[in-house]
């Protein structure tokens, strides 16, 4: 722990620094005064940095918050990323949300983040985390996300810090769940029967750092009105999708979430994260990952995958 | 209050479902039929018990070339194992469909749901007691029960439980002290229910724009919260089909976006504002109760980490 300590506080040095001159504000994480959990915060001064705190319990994609402030005018954005994050920040530079000039990224090596919903009174000591008075291991208690993670390495960055032993997750080849790939009836059955949990708070859409449209197919009703909007117009927009919250409808909203991930996700499992009913979002849009790179042998340094699919050859 | 040696619950339930009652008890996310339950876990249910008076989908008619009212509601359910403060919302959610303007859909549910309510075990999200709660709060139960070891205590809320109860064999009259059974809790969280006008000030400060910087505008806290009643009203087929209410949540920017394209809320930070003024402010003006129990779960599932406790602490300030 004592190496952890010292290289987040060489993180803080090194972002006053930059705030300094060189970037002007930093997204960052503070932990939250009453429970074990760090949110994202913005550093626009270089007497904040103390407040930064980098840790298994950071919840939020910087990505994200990186989207929503990226129109500031001028100067640079830092930001600090884990590996999933950065893959999310490489993304949205590739679709032009984002100017790879505009944005410092200070990479830091990453063990996964620990699901506290897993604990009932978490506590974290001297670098052991304790569930009341029991001690737990880490290692036990990540996010699937985490513990399933393809490359705990930052892709894109302008410097690293190796902060945490990095967690090496399964390989691609043991991707593959029962739940995506096993029977078809029980399958259906499974997903059934977390489709029917969803509440369709759209935290999962909210929380993705990929899902930046500002009108989404499942909302009942178009944002995109203005006063001269005609009647018959706003009457003749399609509705795929209401308020009804079937198990099917769910399920329609969640695949259709997906799809339009495809060759996009950057598999930082927020989605799944921020669900509050623990649906496993993620596993569709692992499988559709896998699709994209086996059936059409995508690669994710190409254009974007769907410009790509024009290209594809028939009978591939 | 009467006393009873074993599994009172399991009794109360098969007696209510001999009775056509539907009985429901608490999973981890939400209550399920007792038939389907395997154990009955103590602490809060992710969702609260409000679907059960306001489903989250309700059809009011179907329609083609007829028109036809969805009959309302009858069917005799039980709540068993509800926790203090989802029972204590009912009673709020009451003041917003029985007062005044009387809701049909929600009366009938709300008169054929027997309200169950036992003892909880708070958890580091609860801040229930600054609103006057304790996890020994009968109000907005029809029985309660306290669990202790192997007995169970139980205590008569409303004529319908006492009704109930006289019909259940084993009960034995007990004058148990009551303080001999209740357990006192150290809340870490809490709030200062007396922050009108504190609100009333603070309604242009720029707070709210710092806060909502974590808020992702989706819509876990209004779903998730007991006391939250917003609907929509929803024509599902064009030319044949139902309408229904479904829940709506004021932090979606559709929630208030008007036909002519007007959006009185259109920045995130007002949506998430207004979540606060409506629970302490708006509602303490108009019905005269605050809205908010103390449950904790938009603290303990926000997916932004935004803390009601820690902005009403700041409002204070």
């Amino acid at each position: 722990m004592k190496k952890e300590e010292s290289k987040i506080s060489k993180i803080k040095d090194r972002v006053a620094k930059l705030l300094e001159k060189d970037v002007s504000v930093f997204i960052a994480y503070e932990r939250m005064p009453f429970e074990l959990k760090d949110r994202l915060t913005i550093i626009s001064s270089p007497k904040e940095v103390d407040k930064i705190s980098v840790s298994p319990f950071m919840v939020g994609s910087p990505a994200r918050m990186l989207l929503e402030i990226g129109g500031i005018d001028d100067g640079k954005i830092g930001i600090i990323a884990r590996a999933c994050d950065t893959r999310a920040i490489k993304q949205l530079i590739k679709e032009g949300k984002i100017k790879r000039e505009r944005v410092y990224i200070m990479g830091i090596t990453c063990g996964g983040m620990v699901n506290t919903r897993k604990l009932r009174s978490p506590r974290f000591e001297n670098g052991r985390l304790y569930d009341h008075d029991r001690e737990v291991h880490m290692k036990d208690v990540l996010y699937d996300t985490c513990s399933r993670c393809e490359d705990p390495l930052p892709v894109l960055y302008d410097e690293v810090f190796d902060v945490f032993d990095v967690f090496e997750g399964v390989s691609k080849a043991d991707e593959s769940t029962e739940e995506i790939e096993g029977d078809r009836e029980k399958r259906w059955s499974y997903w059934m029967g977390e489709m029917e949990k969803c509440i369709r708070c759209y935290a999962c859409r909210s929380a993705c750092p990929m899902c930046y449209c500002t009108e989404c197919l499942v909302d009942p009703i178009n944002l995109a009105v203005s006063p001269f909007t005609s009647a018959e117009e706003k009457a003749s927009y399609p509705r795929f999708l209401g308020k009804t919250i079937s198990a099917e409808d769910n399920l329609f909203y969640h695949i259709i979430r997906v799809l339009h991930h495809a060759g996009r996700c950057a598999d930082c499992g927020e989605c799944e994260r921020a669900c509050p009913m623990d649906i496993p979002i993620r596993e569709l849009e692992r499988k559709m990952r896998e699709v994209v790179r086996d059936v059409f042998g995508y690669d994710d340094d190409e254009i974007p995958f769907l410009a790509k699919l024009d290209m594809i050859p028939e009978g591939r | 209050m009467f006393v009873y040696e074993g599994e009172f619950i399991k009794t109360l339930a098969e007696k209510l479902i001999s009775e056509d009652y539907r009985v429901y008890v608490p999973d981890s996310r939400s209550f399920i039929e007792y038939e389907k339950a395997k154990d009955i876990p103590k602490g809060k249910t992710r969702k609260s018990i409000k679907e059960f008076l306001l489903p989250q989908n309700e059809v009011l008619i179907r329609y083609g070339k007829w028109i036809e009212e969805v009959p309302l509601d009858r069917e005799k359910r039980a709540l068993i194992g509800v926790n203090p403060c989802d029972a204590k919302a009912v009673t709020l959610l009451d003041k917003i469909y029985l007062e005044g303007l009387m809701d049909p859909y929600y009366q009938t549910r709300r008169e054929n749901t027997l309200i169950v309510s036992r003892n909880c075990e708070p958890n580091n999200y609860c801040f229930c007691e600054s609103f006057g709660l304790t996890p020994f709060s009968t109000e907005g139960s029809d029985i309660f029960l306290i669990e202790k070891g192997e007995r169970t205590y139980i205590i008569p809320v409303t004529s319908r439980g006492e009704k109930i109860l006289s019909s259940i064999d084993g009960l034995m009259n007990t004058d148990v002290d009551e303080s001999s059974i209740i357990v006192q809790h150290n809340f870490s969280r809490k709030v200062n229910p007396d922050i009108q006008d504190e609100l009333r000030k603070k309604f242009d400060d720029e707070m709210w724009k710092r806060i909502s910087l974590n808020c992702i505008s989706c819509g876990t806290c209004t779903f998730l919260c007991p006391t939250c009643f917003c609907f929509d009203m929803l024509d599902e087929g064009e030319k044949e089909g139902f309408r229904y209410r479904a829940w709506d949540s004021c932090q979606f920017p559709l929630y208030t976006l008007e036909s002519s394209s007007h959006n009185p809320r259109r920045e995130k930070w007002q949506r998430l504002r207004n979540r606060f003024y409506d629970k302490f402010l708006y509602t303490v003006e108009s019905k005269g109760e605050i809205f908010c129990v103390g449950c904790g779960r938009c603290i303990e599932f926000c997916p932004g980490g935004i803390d009601i406790t820690e902005i009403l602490a700041e409002v204070e300030k």
